[in-house]
């Protein structure tokens, strides 16, 4: 019977691998040492699994003479099932082995795989992480790598034995008497003829059933996400009908798909079934025997060998779903080392200074659509700089430049004269430091969140680090110190894990820093810890800062007020505001919101 | 397994499913029928007794007819019954997803649940065809066998009934072999899929570090502990196969070398013997099989656990009539509540009053959050009680805090339609202006401004084209809308931007006069005007209640905490010169 994950395909498997085998080249390279010895002894097990058949035909042609009354030649009797039994454990040895070597390969693949993924995630450019969820990198390492496992761990072999096996059978009977052989081969022609009339249109209901399947998850995780909401609201009803509505439009069509095609399977799985087979072939041979044509010891070959011929194949085409998972994921696994690296500089340049020049940068995240339009400005060494505008602006875009998130299209960015594209990547981060919105920490220890990237900082310079970012009291607290891992022994409010960050900033001691004011609002109840971290930080560094708070940059060197990805003004707030342009109405708007949100007598 | 797939079963998918079982053991006993009555056709074939064969033959034939309906009767109803399946699976999550408390509803819920609703639900849907079947078989139709042999010959018939119980003890430590390997190797996959998910996460921060730093050291070990634990699992689960074949196969050498004995003493009919070896050798096949199913069965058998585990979460106790508050006040008494570890409240108790404002303050992980989702009733307190209007909230019934509790909270969920739709929700009774007046009542007609499409732009799944601050304004539209006696209102990320602080002030000059508001509060102007200051002491306590301008004049740990946000709210990155 078809199901979408029962389904068989004995043909799918050999022809998919042999479509773009030349692509894999670097894929499998790691188990390529192991695929001698996973073909040579599938081979030998498929042989040796024909052999004990052949051994039982051996002894009834010993035996038989007895039923006549004739003597038995126990010495050769005894010597057919010495092969036999050698036969059977040399033939199931050499399956486990080539089982356990695949696996084992598997393994090797996985492992190796994992660590390409790592190595690649190293080198794409950061703003790769920004538009993605972790949930296409965890669908890497979780599932795309595991689904590989059938193709290297299972179809080699099956695909030996389902080719062997029957082979081997058919030559032998041939040999011994070629009309039963013929016989023998006729569930399998009326199978290849039946699997195509039940393939048709497969590939066309798969593409169908995934979409179901997304429709349904989509109505799974809203009916999950939401459901909160719907109560509180008296609307459960609602929501639980479309989750019924989704489930039920699902199993209509997987009910629908399995009622047109589990006809036709059932008709070649009964086939195909041992009983059926059993009875054709006696049938024949008995018919044989009859006219004639054979003697009956003859019969035994066909049968015996004649009832293995199909099992292998079928157990190939019961695989082909996870085969199909496999291809599925190959394809993602290659897209994503096909993702272009960021690009090295052939002739790295050291920065001479602190100073940040923008030069007539121009950016879009698609090629396209411009989100940036010829940006000149100038950070001198020491100055803060702060982006101001709507969201929208390019204001984010712009400072994630500088740490090359993305590369500029056009002109350049430059840090100390050198463009930062031509910067090696360690010189360019010992430079540029950055502290945005979402807090990264590692589940390790604190000691080690905070010299992540300086891992030969002394104990002493991580507490100078965490003194001055205004954590060292809240490590303190916990029972292990700095030794206490996060999200073990150590849970951080979203304010703390921030400190921790401006610490490791800190300790980094890039010269220049990229700074999101907005970190400073997301725990109110750390927010003057943060403010006077952050301070410490800006000390004495050239700071590119992207303020939400307009109050809190009054005092800096430089404001560009960033309109539609251009700098509509710039100047200090003394000229903006003097100037009544754009700034100045953003100013008072400002002003008066900001006031509203102060309780009265507290100045903004 | 049998029993837990009926368990689930609808009526329908269980009277199916049973049928479905009886016709595979009708095929697997026919099955083995059809392959004794080789014996005595082969024997007839061997003695070229051309008379005997023929009715055997036609026996045979007939077996295999009725074997031949069985067969397609199983496949037809089983195709039914495994759809059929399919369907009370998915209604019974559906079904219990309603039934079960909101406090469950973490936002790593979701993927465990469309788990279960994709691949799990599919996957033991097909369990009874695509796996019981062929274990069934194995073991069915290799019993008939046996049973029948006795018939034939009795000594290889005890030599075989004697392996048997050899081979059920090595299935069953295969078996548990598997499951031991197997958890080990999930929990180390789990372990180093993390480890690569935080490694991407902190790519920003890992660029300065370069290469060999602290983090490549973790992914490395994870990676390699992963390594380890699946040739653990190799090793463990090929020793059970290798034993549990290997045993199959001492079986048959066992018939072999005892049937070649007996044949050379002449003490057997060889053609007896032949025929019982063509048994022997072709028919260890579905034993075989089966080892190698048990995997397949341990996969069903997680959803089914994942199905009962639901199952087995109870929920909040439900008062046969709901009791009728007094009015709309709230009070914890003595009230202690953990998560399971550690308590996060002890022994609290205080007054909301109705038409008063209270608002919380306290460091972070106080309990804030939790006095709100105590009164909203996600969870009882594990002692004490909170009542509303005189009532403990048990006596009250879900349904009637549901009805009386407007939540502000920080996840917002907005469904993949309009923006408009996303506010109505809040009262789907009233009329689209009467909606949109209370939406830009919260702001939201800004956001509206700014999608393309204005009311009637759609939000993206999950609300993904609005910001976190503009998701929380639409969850203040609903409230405002839903105009329940008691509102709880959570600012923490509203002072995220300028726009929402006066939304959410907005909201709360809109309510406080006529409805019992618990604020978390973050904003200086709630907290200063509130009609009451809850101040927790980061210990499961109270640190010290009372009103703005009483508690500034204690001077104590409240006073401390105002100067401090009064001192944030003025601060200056760049101050001027």
């Amino acid at each position: 019977m078809a199901r979408p994950e029962g389904r068989g395909d004995p043909t799918a498997g050999a022809s998919d691998r042999d479509a773009d085998a030349g692509t894999d080249e670097s894929f499998f390279a790691p188990v390529k040492g192991s695929l001698a010895a996973i073909i040579g002894l599938s081979v030998l097990g498929a042989v040796s699994s024909v052999v004990p058949f052949i051994a039982i035909v051996e002894l009834a042609r010993t035996l038989l003479p007895a039923l006549s009354g004739d003597a038995v030649g126990a010495g050769r009797v005894w010597a057919v099932v010495a092969v036999a039994v050698i036969a059977l454990f040399v033939s199931f040895g050499a399956a486990f082995l080539s089982g356990m070597v695949s696996h084992f390969a598997d393994a090797e693949l996985q492992l190796s795989l994992r660590r390409r993924i790592i190595r690649h995630l190293q080198r794409l450019p950061l703003g790769w992480f920004d538009a993605r969820s972790s949930g296409s990198v965890r669908k890497l390492v979780e599932n795309d790598v595991v689904a590989l496992h059938q193709l290297v761990a299972h179809t080699i072999h099956d695909v030996i034995f389902a080719v062997t096996v029957p082979l081997v059978s058919l030559v032998y009977l041939f040999t011994v008497q070629w009309q039963l052989a013929v016989a023998a081969l006729v569930p399998l022609v009326v199978t290849a003829i039946l699997y195509p009339v039940l393939m048709r249109g497969g590939a066309e209901k798969y593409r169908q059933y995934d979409e179901a399947s997304v429709r349904l998850s989509g109505a799974t995780v809203e009916f999950v996400h939401g459901i909160t909401v719907v109560k509180r609201f008296g609307q459960l009803g609602r929501s639980h009908r479309r989750y019924r509505e989704a489930t039920k439009s699902y199993v209509e069509f997987v009910g629908e798909w399995t009622r047109q095609t589990a006809a036709m399977f059932t008709l070649i799985e009964i086939v195909t079934s041992p009983v059926v087979v059993l009875v054709w072939l006696l049938a024949v041979g008995s018919w044989l025997v009859g006219i004639g044509a054979a003697a009956p010891i003859d019969v035994l070959p066909g049968l015996l060998l004649g009832l293995g011929l199909t099992s292998p194949l079928m157990k190939l085409g019961s695989s082909s779903q996870f085969l199909r998972n496999a291809t599925k994921a190959r394809q993602s696994l290659a897209a994503f080392f096909a993702l272009p690296p960021v690009p090295r500089p052939r002739a790295p340049r050291t920065p001479d200074g602190r100073g940040v020049a923008f030069d007539e940068v121009s950016f879009g995240y698609d090629g396209r659509h411009r989100v940036l339009h010829e940006i000149a400005a100038v950070c001198a060494p020491g100055t803060v700089t702060a982006l101001v505008g709507a969201s929208g602006s390019g204001k984010s875009t712009l400072a994630k430049l500088l740490p090359r998130f993305y590369d500029a299209d056009e002109g350049e960015v430059a840090i100390g004269g050198a463009d930062v594209r031509e910067i090696a990547s360690a010189a360019l981060y010992r430079q540029v430091g950055f502290v945005f919105q979402d807090v990264r920490l590692l589940r390790t220890s604190l000691r080690d969140n905070i010299r992540l990237t300086r891992p030969h900082a002394t104990d002493d310079e991580v507490e100078a680090a965490a003194r001055a970012a205004q954590i060292h009291d809240r490590i303190l607290r916990f029972d292990r110190g700095y030794d206490a891992v996060v999200g073990e022994d150590a849970n951080l409010s979203g304010g703390e894990a921030q400190r921790v960050t401006i610490a490791r900033a800190l300790l980094a001691d890039a010269r220049v820093i990229v700074l999101d004011e907005a970190t400073a609002f997301a725990d109110p109840d750390s927010e003057a810890a943060i403010q006077r971290a952050l301070s410490t930080l800006a000390a004495d560094r050239t700071v590119l800062v992207i303020a939400h708070r307009l109050h809190t940059i009054v005092g800096a060197d430089q404001i560009l007020v960033l309109d539609g990805g251009r700098i509509a003004e710039r100047g200090t707030h003394a000229q903006l505001v003097a100037a009544g342009g754009r700034f100045a109405r953003m100013w008072a708007d400002y002003q008066a919101n900001h006031a509203r949100s102060l309780p009265e007598g507290v100045q903004g | 397994m049998i029993r837990r797939l009926l368990h689930y079963s609808s009526p329908r998918a269980r009277r199916l499913l049973i049928t479905e079982l009886v016709f595979i053991v009708a095929t697997a006993v026919l099955q083995g029928v059809a392959f004794l009555m080789l014996v005595p056709l082969l024997r007839a074939l061997f003695l070229a007794d051309m008379a005997a064969v023929e009715p055997w033959l036609l026996a045979l034939a007939a077996v295999g007819a009725v074997y031949t309906a069985a067969y397609w009767f199983a496949g037809q109803i089983g195709m039914k019954a495994s759809t059929a399946l399919l369907d009370s699976l998915l209604t019974r999550l559906g079904d219990r997803l309603v039934e079960l408390p909101v406090a469950w509803f973490g936002p790593d819920r979701s993927g465990m649940v469309t788990g279960i609703a994709i691949q799990g639900a599919m996957f033991v849907s097909t369990t009874p065809y695509s796996i019981l079947r062929l274990i069934l078989t194995g073991f069915i139709t290799p019993g008939t066998v046996l049973v029948g042999m006795y018939a034939f010959d009795w000594r290889l018939a005890v030599a075989m009934t004697v392996m048997v119980p050899v081979m059920a003890l090595v299935y069953r430590w295969l078996r548990a072999g598997i499951a031991r390997g197997d958890a080990a190797h999930s929990a180390a996959v789990a372990d180093a899929s993390n480890r690569v998910i935080e490694f991407a996460r902190a790519q920003p921060a890992l660029r300065t570090a370069g290469d060999g730093s602290i983090a490549d050291r973790l992914v490395d070990e994870a990676l390699h502990r992963q390594h380890r634990a699946y040739k653990g699992m190799l090793i463990t689960g090929g020793a059970g196969i290798a034993s549990f074949t290997g045993v199959v196969q001492l079986s048959l050498t066992v018939i072999l070398v005892l049937g070649a004995y007996l044949a050379v003493g002449g003490s057997v009919d060889p053609a007896t013997l032949i025929a019982l070896l063509v048994l022997g050798v072709r028919f260890n096949e579905p034993i075989v099989g089966a080892g190698d199913l048990g995997g397949g069965i341990s996969l069903a058998r997680t959803t089914l656990d994942q199905l009962d585990g639901l199952a087995a979460l109870k929920a909040l106790p439900e008062p046969a009539r709901p009791a009728t508050p007094r009015d709309w006040g709230v009070e914890f008494r003595n009230v202690s509540f953990g998560y399971g570890g550690a308590p996060v409240l002890r022994n609290l108790s205080f007054t909301a009053p109705s038409r008063r404002m209270t608002a919380i303050v306290g460091p972070s992980g106080s309990g804030k959050t939790t006095i709100t989702r105590l009164i909203a009733r996600f969870y009882d307190p594990e002692a004490g009680t909170v009542s509303i209007g005189g009532v403990p909230v048990p006596e009250l019934g879900t349904a009637v805090v549901e009805a009386a509790v407007s939540p502000v909270f920080q996840d917002v969920y907005l469904f993949d339609d309009t923006i408009l739709n996303n506010v109505w929700i809040g009262n789907p009774e009233l009329g689209r202006e009467e909606v949109i007046a209370a939406a830009a009542r919260a702001r939201v007609d800004e956001i509206a401004e700014r999608l393309p499409g204005g009311w009637d732009a759609r939000v993206g799944e999950g609300g993904s084209k609005l910001s976190g601050g503009e998701r929380q304004r639409v969850s203040i539209a609903r409230a405002l809308l839903k105009d329940a006696p008691i509102v709880l209102l959570d600012e923490a990320t509203a002072a995220l931007d300028i726009g929402n602080e006066i939304a959410i002030g907005a909201a709360v000059d809109a309510v406080r006069a006529e409805r019992t508001l618990v604020v978390v509060a973050h904003r200086l102007q709630t907290i200063m005007t509130a009609d009451q200051i809850i101040m927790l002491d980061g210990a499961g306590g109270i640190r010290e209640s009372g009103t703005h301008t009483e508690l500034l004049a204690a001077g104590g740990a409240y006073a401390h905490y105002w100067h401090e946000r009064v001192g944030a709210a003025g601060w200056q990155l760049a101050p001027p010169a």
